[in-house]
């Protein structure tokens, strides 16, 4: 394994993330179950920033890939970026919360990484958040007549919205039967064509 | 109340706001100039996708890739689906390399739930996942030598490969979807006698590997066609984000075996197996040689293991229990496909469903890596090029 613990551990890129951006990462911490992620929220403004100085200064440089949750209680989304390296063993997590507004955005990473691009349509194609300044912002692998449509998200009609709750009770049989009543199916939802 | 077409309609002037432009150079300029499409579907490609090749006489001048043609929409069928009818819907993913997908959901899930499985299930996914890494590059070297126009060479490589299927098919009970690994452990022990069953194909398997070696290394013709084309620097490879062997055959030893170990891979001796030049020639080395490297594992694998449960004593939730409440968190563990990285980031709100499933998968960059790599080539090589990356267009489009 070429984890060098001197230069880059998981408890040193902690630190030199909280010293270097105090107003922007907030909730730092390192995931306690392995690979022992470094998992960080940052402000969206200053995205680029943080994934420069992260490349540059710390060796990440291979982008693992961006994808995005969508909180509809709490009306916003989660931009995630998983950020590693061919270098050392490290793995960041950040993420940038987007409001849930009418047009969502947030700055691109393709100055960046590279390969950003795709990863950044995908996101935009499946859940709506724009990318200022990407080169390419068209969908990729969904059809023209799905544009604005947005499948990801919690809204998107064809989702169920009955789950069991947690905690589990302890008789796993009543729960099963109360919750998923056999012959009460509300399937196919309530669909709409394109015009 | 809002029409929830008017909703659409502004959604998609919104969009469109977004949309670039084809620029200048995306189009045919003169008469010396020409697109050629080949795909979506092509007897060259393993699954649909397009790429549009601006040429000029022979060489081509830039490349574009357009795929979603096998697009399954399987983020959102498994935030549909409780945790355990995920699993088979991983298999799909990409059929060649099921187990790696199944190992990459279940260990996701189990550091939700954490547990670990016992030590005996933790060697029968080991082995699983190396005989799913043999199978996979047999099968994908065969393809690359019939876009060579190598035919005997595919029949060769599916010769090994019925082997190494009917080793797997004794254990999992099938030869390509196979949904076996369960959270926390296997679903049925290894069958009596397959011990010695597996190690007489897997000598036999590496033995054949040597000769494949000689064969490729040796033949004039087929390497004038792959020494030196296609080739991918360091500098590449790192900035288009590659995994798997089409990284290691530039020099670059990451292997996700090595550097996040997941199972009991950190009790096994194995080597990463690299090469210098990234050319086509060295991407089919590295996996001819990778084949071997897994027979070895799974010898020591096979000795190491000791009889013992497959489930540990307490879970919390019975073994085929539908419905599982998963405590809620967010997990994300790498496990090393045939074609690279696999990962997939799961976020449990509390409830028996994920609330997203990311699949974070090889195939995705390595189709994103193909554009840049054609450009400045001939359009013959083309093929051998796009093969010799062994990307599987099932799992990018998910």
């Amino acid at each position: 394994m070429r984890m060098d613990g001197e230069t880059n551990s998981p408890e040193l890129i902690l630190g030199s993330l909280k010293s270097q951006f105090p107003d922007v990462v907030s909730d730092a911490l390192i995931d306690p179950r392995p690979p022992y992620m470094v998992c960080a929220n940052v402000d969206k403004e200053r995205i680029v920033d943080v994934c420069s100085y992260l490349k540059d200064d710390r060796q990440f440089n291979r982008l693992s890939g961006i994808t995005s949750v969508d909180f509809l209680e709490e009306s916003k989304f989660e931009v995630v970026y998983m950020i590693a390296s061919y270098d050392h063993s490290v793995i960041v997590k950040l993420k940038a919360e987007v409001p849930r507004d009418e047009s969502p955005s947030i700055d691109t990473v393709t100055t960046v990484w590279w390969n950003a691009n795709w990863y950044e349509r995908e996101v935009y194609e499946m859940m709506g958040i724009y990318f200022n300044g990407h080169p390419e912002l068209t969908p990729l692998v969904l059809t023209d007549d799905m544009i604005g449509e947005y499948p990801l998200r919690k809204d998107y009609p064809e989702y169920p919205q009955t789950t069991a709750k947690y905690p589990y009770s302890d008789d796993q049989e009543s729960v099963v039967e109360s919750e998923y009543p056999l012959e009460e199916k509300p399937w196919p939802a309530e669909r709409y064509y394109p015009e | 109340m809002v029409n929830k077409h008017d909703v659409k309609k502004r959604m998609r002037q919104l969009a469109a706001e977004y949309i670039h432009e084809p620029q200048r150079e995306d189009y045919v300029l003169d008469d010396s100039e020409m697109m050629v499409h080949i795909g979506p579907q092509h007897p060259i490609q393993p699954g649909p996708f397009l790429i549009d090749l601006k040429v000029r006489g022979e060489t081509v001048q830039k490349a574009k890739l357009y795929m979603g043609y096998g697009h399954k929409g399987m983020e959102k069928l498994l935030e549909s689906l409780t945790y355990l009818q995920g699993i088979p819907i991983t298999d799909r993913a990409c059929y060649l390399a099921s187990l790696s997908n199944n190992e990459a959901y279940v260990s996701s899930v189990e550091r939700l739930l954490d547990i670990e499985p016992p030590e005996r299930s933790q060697y029968i996914r080991v082995i699983l996942q190396e005989l799913s890494r043999i199978q996979s590059h047999l099968l994908g070297t065969g393809e690359y030598a019939t876009d060579l126009g190598f035919v005997t060479m595919f029949l060769f490589m599916i010769r090994e490969r019925e082997y190494v299927l009917s080793l797997i098919e004794d254990i999992t009970g099938a030869r390509v979807t196979h949904a076996f690994p369960r959270f926390g452990g296997v679903r049925e022990d290894l069958p009596d006698g397959w011990r010695e069953k597996a190690i007489d194909m897997l000598h036999l398997v590496n033995e054949r590997c040597d000769m494949y070696r000689e064969l490729f290394s040796t033949d004039r013709t087929y390497r004038m066609r792959t020494v030196d084309i296609g080739v991918l620097t360091k500098e590449d490879v790192i900035k288009a984000g590659l995994t798997g062997p089409a990284l290691r055959a530039s020099g670059i030893d990451y292997d996700v075996r090595k550097v996040y170990p997941t199972l009991t891979y950190p009790d096994i001796d194995f080597k990463v197996q690299t090469e210098k030049n990234g050319d086509i020639f060295d991407r089919i080395m590295v996996r001819i040689g990778e084949i071997q490297e897994s027979c070895w594992i799974i010898e020591q694998a096979l000795d190491q293991m000791k009889p013992g449960p497959l489930f540990p004593e307490e879970l919390p939730f019975g073994r085929r229990t539908p419905v599982m409440r998963v405590p809620p968190g967010e997990a994300y563990v790498p496990v090393e496909d045939p074609r690279g990285e696999i990962a997939m980031y799961i976020v449990s709100d509390g409830t028996d469903k994920p609330y997203r499933v990311k699949i974070r998968g090889p195939a995705f960059a390595l189709m994103q890596g193909l554009p840049p790599m054609l450009e400045n080539v001939y359009i013959a090589d083309v093929p051998a090029i796009a093969a010799s990356m062994d990307s599987c267009n099932s799992e990018a489009d998910r």
